[in-house]
């Protein structure tokens, strides 16, 4: 009798183990990890894409926001949680940056992309009280006189790289004003607190189209849909392509070592969930272009984009390692 | 015109929107009365539960939870001296000691009421003059955030109730706290010991439910065994001669809440501290002296943070630049439900201007009747045994602190916090003073080195800006004046004692 118990229960833990194994990822909730504050460009995109994705993955992805130290902070515990799929970071591209500036011994190499989801640009502007009205005028004025003051969001933000990518290509150098972000930065250089500042397109194209800002460029090889009269820098200065494409963007991300049929699965749900037009539309309105690169697609553009974010960083004296430290190859020209 | 007013129209005429704003200011309330239950939390929270809504409906519930907690923060630091938000602290000054004296409900009828004239002047002032109020705080530079964050910590003292050296003590170290973590301009670690939780610096919401919950609970246990005081519950409405008493006092307070609020980075909080030290300067009178329970106390610092909520909203609808935190989150919503927040939504989409004026006026007006209508429970939860309340109490702040990232470090550091707070209360130191250093350290720490920078790091230039420039030509002089007012001299001239 003893031994028909223990038989039974054994069969029923094997059996329970069995469908453990076999049961269909997901099947308990997921944790999205947001590495920026609620309201910002990385929330936005995280709280716009997730309920359409939970549809295909019929879980909940419970959302929050674990902002802190560039994002590190989430980062940090993504990787240090299991490599089972079950836990989300909804990053910028900050991870890029963090051993360079060293922040964190972390980077896109601790992490497997599911997808990178929405790319944007950055667009050069000034306040309109300025005199200056091309990006030529703007050039020879930084080179000319060096009180030219340029917002940005501190050091190894995106405003500093492209401020980085001038000076390389220009010489220029501009007297630097450190605030919390892009909308304070832009806010400041409404106010004439600051001259100039290079402001991802989501947070310009509103103020550019009101004439609260002056767009003098886009870091883009073409001119984008948003702003067909501002031009794009490689019209002006061709030396620019060397750096192109370069910018913002927003993606999904997993612990590095998460089973292949995992990341296969929440791509998929993902690239679902963007070809669905309330998500086209929240692309086209917040002033970005959908990337939907998955796979090793985005693992080539994530490499790609840290050569040129760390060594432009390092170039302009941002940095505190060198990017040669950590293998990073330099840009080939 | 007539367009403007059927938008405004609009929710009035909508039952969905109409409950979703009441249900709203309801929820709000109680958000606002947890400690670590934040407005800002929830409104996050509701963006992606109403993602799937018609964007009036999801507007109509985040302006009632708005208007509610803000609101629900200031009950709790009256019933309990533990603010719901750092916007209450200077309210829990004088709250508190009105509850001791079972006039709590008298403190809650007075502050609903007053909370509900302010929030209408802050409505009035976004509907009427909101481009000029945008326009105006745009030319607010780094140099003057520095000055009223210098005149902020000048104020610190004036809240710490008896010892001023001992609030500025408090304060001091607070400010010192806020420095631990990323240096906001070079990414700099300062205080970290390598530790990457305290890279993302300490969160002065984590700070204020430790030094207001845990210590208030382990000052309770300390004096267990004393009664709770009998409530006196006849008259919460407070008469007309007493709203009209307290009006000069509310206008110029909703106002500067109004006001501080149009700027963006700055809130009730700093709002609130600066019209209860203002009333404290200006009110020769007060129905008590500052401190023990002055009416003035609660009526100024409660219709300043009121008034913020307006104010707040004006240069999000008019520039697309947040106010505050929530409306930051707002103008998420906004992206999300396919708007494009900036400078042309007011000509764009005039609608949703004038829906967001007439949902905050419909939660202002719920506001009047469920605030008033839950005077009566919530003044009972005074007499609530301390030894059932209190536990209850440590419960909710942790359960808070963990909600505000579900961070299982905020909860250690807020337990010590906490117990800093008890010695603190022990020896005579306001824990409201830390919380506000907390807050105004980052501000005066990363204005000021903007201030510098724009000056190219030169001391002249960066001081003649002082006097050159309008604004901060006037807040130098303020600040002259508050060290002034401080004088004997001064006094003796004012007949102040």
């Amino acid at each position: 009798m003893r031994k028909f118990g223990i038989v039974c229960l054994s069969v029923v833990l094997l059996l329970g183990v069995a469908c453990a194994g076999f049961a269909a990822y997901p099947e308990k909730n997921l944790q999205g990890l947001i590495m920026w504050g609620a309201g910002g460009g990385t929330d936005n995109f995280a709280r716009a894409v997730t309920p359409l994705v939970e549809k295909h993955l019929g879980q909940t992805v419970i959302l929050q926001n674990r902002t802190g130290a560039s994002g590190a902070v989430a980062t940090t515990l993504v990787v240090n949680s299991p490599a089972d799929g079950y836990t989300l970071l909804y990053g910028a591209e900050n991870p890029a940056n963090y051993r360079v500036l060293g922040l964190s011994p972390l980077s896109f190499h601790d992490l497997q992309p599911i997808t990178i989801a929405v790319e944007g640009a950055v667009v050069i502007c000034v306040n309109p009280e300025t005199p200056f009205t091309t990006m030529q005028e703007l050039v020879e004025g930084a080179k000319a006189e060096k009180k030219i003051r340029m917002a940005t969001s501190g050091v190894g933000g995106l405003p500093y790289v492209a401020g980085a990518m001038m000076k390389n290509i220009h010489g220029t150098d501009f007297n630097y004003i450190q605030f919390d972000g892009d909308g304070p930065g832009a806010t400041a250089v409404m106010g004439g607190h600051a001259d100039v500042m290079p402001l991802a397109l989501s947070t310009s194209v509103e103020y550019i189209r009101a004439g609260r800002l002056r767009g003098l460029a886009v870091l883009t090889t073409k001119r984008v849909p948003q702003l067909p009269d501002v031009p794009a820098i490689t019209e002006i200065y061709p030396e620019y392509e060397q750096y192109l494409p370069w910018g913002p963007f927003y993606g999904v991300f997993v612990k590095k070592g998460t089973p292949a049929d995992i990341v296969a699965s929440l791509s998929d749900a993902f690239v679902k969930a963007m070809e669905e037009p309330r998500f086209e539309e929240y692309v086209k309105n917040s002033g970005g272009f959908k990337n939907g690169s998955t796979g090793e697609d985005a693992v080539n553009f994530l490499v790609k984009f840290e050569s040129t974010a760390s060594w432009l960083i390092y170039n302009a004296g941002g940095a505190k390692h060198s990017p040669a430290e950590f293998g990073i190859p330099e840009p080939q020209k | 015109m007539e367009q403007n007013l059927q938008y405004f129209l609009i929710p009035f005429l909508n039952w969905d929107m109409m409950l979703l704003i009441w249900v709203g200011v309801f929820a709000g309330i109680w958000v606002g009365a947890i400690p670590g239950l934040s407005v800002t939390m929830a409104a996050s929270l509701l963006i992606s539960f109403t993602f799937s809504w018609d964007l009036n409906n999801a507007l109509a519930l985040i302006c009632g939870v708005f208007v509610g907690g803000v609101y629900g923060g200031s009950i709790t630091a009256i019933l309990l001296n533990i603010p719901g938000a750092p916007a209450a602290i200077a309210t829990g000054i004088e709250g508190y000691p009105l509850a001791q004296l079972g006039e709590a409900g008298k403190a809650i009828g007075l502050c609903t009421t007053v909370s509900v004239f302010a929030s209408f002047v802050g409505i009035l002032v976004l509907a009427v003059a909101a481009p000029v109020v945008a326009n105006f705080s745009l030319k607010f530079s780094p140099r003057d955030f520095f000055l009223l964050a210098v005149m902020g910590v000048l104020l610190i003292g004036s809240i710490g109730g008896g010892d001023p050296i001992k609030g500025i003590t408090a304060g001091a170290i607070g400010v010192l706290l806020s420095m631990v973590g990323m240096d906001p301009s070079t990414g700099e670690l300062r205080y970290t010991f390598g530790n990457i939780y305290l890279m993302a610096g300490i969160s002065f919401v984590t700070a204020m439910i430790g030094l207001f919950g845990v210590s208030e609970a382990l000052t309770q246990f300390r004096n267990a065994g004393k009664g709770s005081p009998k409530q006196n519950l006849d008259k919460i409405i407070p008469s007309w001669a007493t709203f009209i008493k307290y009006l000069p006092l509310s206008i110029r307070s909703s106002l500067l809440g109004v006001f501080i609020g149009a700027l963006p980075g700055t809130g009730g909080d700093v709002a609130a501290l600066l019209a209860y030290d203002q009333a404290k300067r200006s009110v020769r009178h007060p129905s008590r002296p500052f401190g023990t329970g002055a009416y003035e106390g609660i009526v100024a610092p409660e219709t300043a943070n009121k008034g913020a909520i307006g104010g707040a909203f004006i240069p999000m609808l008019t520039l697309g630049i947040p106010g505050d935190a929530v409306t930051a989150i707002i103008i998420g919503a906004l992206y999300i439900h396919g708007l494009k927040p900036g400078p042309m939504l007011m000509i764009e989409t005039p609608h949703l201007f004038w829906m967001i004026v007439s949902c905050l006026s419909i939660a202002s007006i719920a506001l009047m009747v469920l605030g008033l209508v839950s005077v009566k429970p919530f003044s009972k939860i005074i007499e609530i045994p301390k030894s059932i309340i209190m536990p209850v109490v440590i419960i909710l702040s942790v359960i808070g602190t963990y909600a505000i990232q579900n961070s299982v470090v905020d909860i250690f550091y807020m337990i010590g916090f906490g117990i800093i707070g008890y010695f603190m209360r022990l020896y005579g130191y306001a824990t409201g003073p830390m919380v506000l250093g907390l807050i105004l350290g980052p501000m005066l720490d990363a204005n000021y080195r903007r201030a510098m920078q724009g000056a190219e790091n030169q001391l002249l230039p960066f001081l003649e800006g002082f006097f050159t420039s309008p604004i901060s030509l006037v807040l130098t002089l303020s600040i002259v004046f508050l060290l002034f007012s401080q004088t004997k001299t001064y006094r003796r001239w004012r007949g102040i004692s």
